[in-house]
């Protein structure tokens, strides 16, 4: 690939506020002055661990390391497991944090005016970002990001789910360490001139305050889960522009509702974390997917694969797709992955984590059956004989993200397995019932 | 266990699914979240539950980004208190 530059910043107008904190705005200026400042204590090291919570650090953190010519590790989650994988696959990584700590780099804003116009390119193809996701195999797969890549999905993104908008007020209630949260509440704001509450609001009460906070068009990036609370809570809502969904599919009659309720459009976002968004739809009007400008998707025997001319290659998805002219719609899940309010594992992993625990002779974590799809946890079986429940349930907890913890996990005798070894799904349900 | 927290207690594990948990061997001072093994395990999804489970039955709305709100999700009888001391208020 090329060795180009580009802008990280348009700041032409170093006065259109970037971030809305409790505590006032920062305009585009003021942040490329605090990147700069950062850009230049920040230890020398190929690969910084991004924790910042507040999207204010975590931006800086992101277009510091991108000035630097460093790479930003951006993990799922902060669980103990995780950080240890991490600090054996990417030795010497710094930790970048707001909250301090005995081995991390604490993130502040503290920095000087930029001499505006002054910050420096980056290479636009140089990894800036790694972003995690579950791999067919069960381990944590690093995706590299570039600057063209993001930056581009960012400004794409803003076109498409708020054309016509412009200077929009957007509140995330998703981390900015996830994919779509990366996208949808850090690029498309920085890419497309708009502004982002720094907190990430949890309770409907929580997001209400931070909109009104803010000056219309306002706009919520979110997951079906939040969808449901404001929904179920009655919450009152200034005017919305409009409300994104992501991270699992949103019942048609959830954002029905939701439509008549906030009088807005709910647009919906599909992607994984190897390539990103991929496609979006409103939901009410139907089940077809408008693939992003400069995306092409096809299927190929059974692999459905996405071209893009900000992808490094084919990208093959985890979900079969049918193909309708330049639409398409999503048939199913083709695996085992399993996705809680934007973070995801896969099964395969979830056991073989179980297995690792000392004590455990052998184990499942699988996905029962229930009616309410979008709250479902995984259930897990157990044979332990000298383990009590809880105890499995702690030492799991030191090793996943909790909100995979199994609920519930049961022990029993011994698996059912059949003749190829293979645990039967309705078999599974049956003891975990019995158990 | 105070009848409050017996309350309280039953509404939790009605609204998180969390049938395997027997009301009489919860500690109402156990942690709400984080260590699986000494306290409940719940996670930033189960909170927002409670609040909504709080909010549909006592009317009292949960902010996250309050100080009070992270002091009351310690414990069971935390909430409690925060809970029958927001309703008085109101």
């Amino acid at each position: 690939m090329s060795n180009a530059w580009m802008p990280l910043l348009d700041l032409a107008e170093p006065d259109v506020p970037l971030f809305m904190q409790r505590d006032g705005l920062i305009g585009r200026g003021q942040f490329a002055g605090a990147v700069e400042a950062l850009a230049k204590r920040l230890p020398q090291q190929p690969y910084a661990l991004n924790l910042c919570e507040s999207r204010y650090a975590f931006s800086m953190v992101l277009c510091a390391l991108a000035l630097r010519g460093q790479t930003g590790l951006l993990p799922s989650s902060g669980a103990a497991g995780m950080m240890d994988q991490l600090a054996q696959a990417y030795p010497g990584a710094v930790v970048l944090s707001e909250t301090a700590g005995a081995t991390t780099f604490t993130v502040d804003s503290r920095g000087g005016r930029v001499s505006l116009g002054r910050l420096p390119p980056v290479d636009s193809d140089a990894a800036v970002a790694i972003a995690f996701t579950s791999g067919s195999t069960g381990q944590p797969q690093p995706q590299s990001k570039t600057w063209r890549a993001l930056h581009h999905v960012g400004a794409v993104l803003s076109r498409r789910l708020l054309a016509g908008l412009e200077r929009c007020s957007i509140v995330a209630t998703v981390p900015a360490q996830h994919m779509y949260g990366l996208e949808a509440s850090i690029m498309l704001p920085l890419a497309g001139g708009h502004c982002v509450w720094s907190g990430r609001p949890a309770f409907p009460d929580d997001m209400r305050a931070a909109l009104l906070a803010m000056p219309a068009p306002r706009v919520l990036v979110t997951t079906p889960i939040h969808v449901r609370a404001l929904l179920l809570s009655g919450t009152r809502l200034p005017e919305l522009a409009c409300l994104i969904s992501a991270t699992a599919p949103l019942p048609p009659e959830m954002a029905q509702q939701a439509e008549q309720v906030f009088s807005a459009p709910v647009l919906e976002v599909y992607g994984c974390s190897e390539a990103g968004t991929v496609a979006t739809r409103r939901t009410v009007a139907g089940d077809l997917w408008q693939p992003l400008d400069g995306i092409r998707v096809e299927t190929r025997d059974s692999l459905s694969l996405v071209h893009g001319m900000h992808l490094a290659g084919p990208v093959p998805l985890q979900d079969v797709l049918e193909i309708e002219g330049n639409d398409f719609r999503l048939l199913g899940r083709a695996s085992d992955m399993l996705k809680v309010a934007g973070k995801r594992a896969s099964l395969a992993d979830l056991t073989r984590q179980l297995l690792s625990i000392p004590g455990v002779v052998d184990g499942v974590v699988f996905q029962p059956e229930t009616g309410d799809d979008m709250l479902q946890r995984p259930a897990a079986l157990v044979v332990a004989p000298h383990l009590s429940e809880s105890e499995i349930l702690g030492a799991l907890g030191r090793l996943i993200d909790p909100v995979f913890l199994p609920r519930p996990l049961r022990k029993i005798e011994g698996l059912p397995r059949n003749t190829v070894g293979k645990l039967p799904r309705s078999t599974l349900q049956r003891l975990l019932a019995d158990a | 266990m105070r009848d409050s927290e017996r309350e309280l207690a039953t509404l939790l594990i009605a609204a998180l699914n969390l049938e395997g948990k027997q009301i009489d061997e919860i500690d109402p001072s156990a942690p709400l979240f984080g260590d699986a093994g000494s306290g409940w395990g719940l996670d930033s999804i189960d909170a927002l539950e409670i609040a909504l489970a709080i909010q549909q039955k006592y009317g009292v709305e949960l902010r996250a980004e309050d100080e009070a709100t992270r002091q009351a999700f310690a414990s069971l009888t935390a909430l409690v208190d925060y809970v029958a001391q927001r309703r008085a208020g109101a």
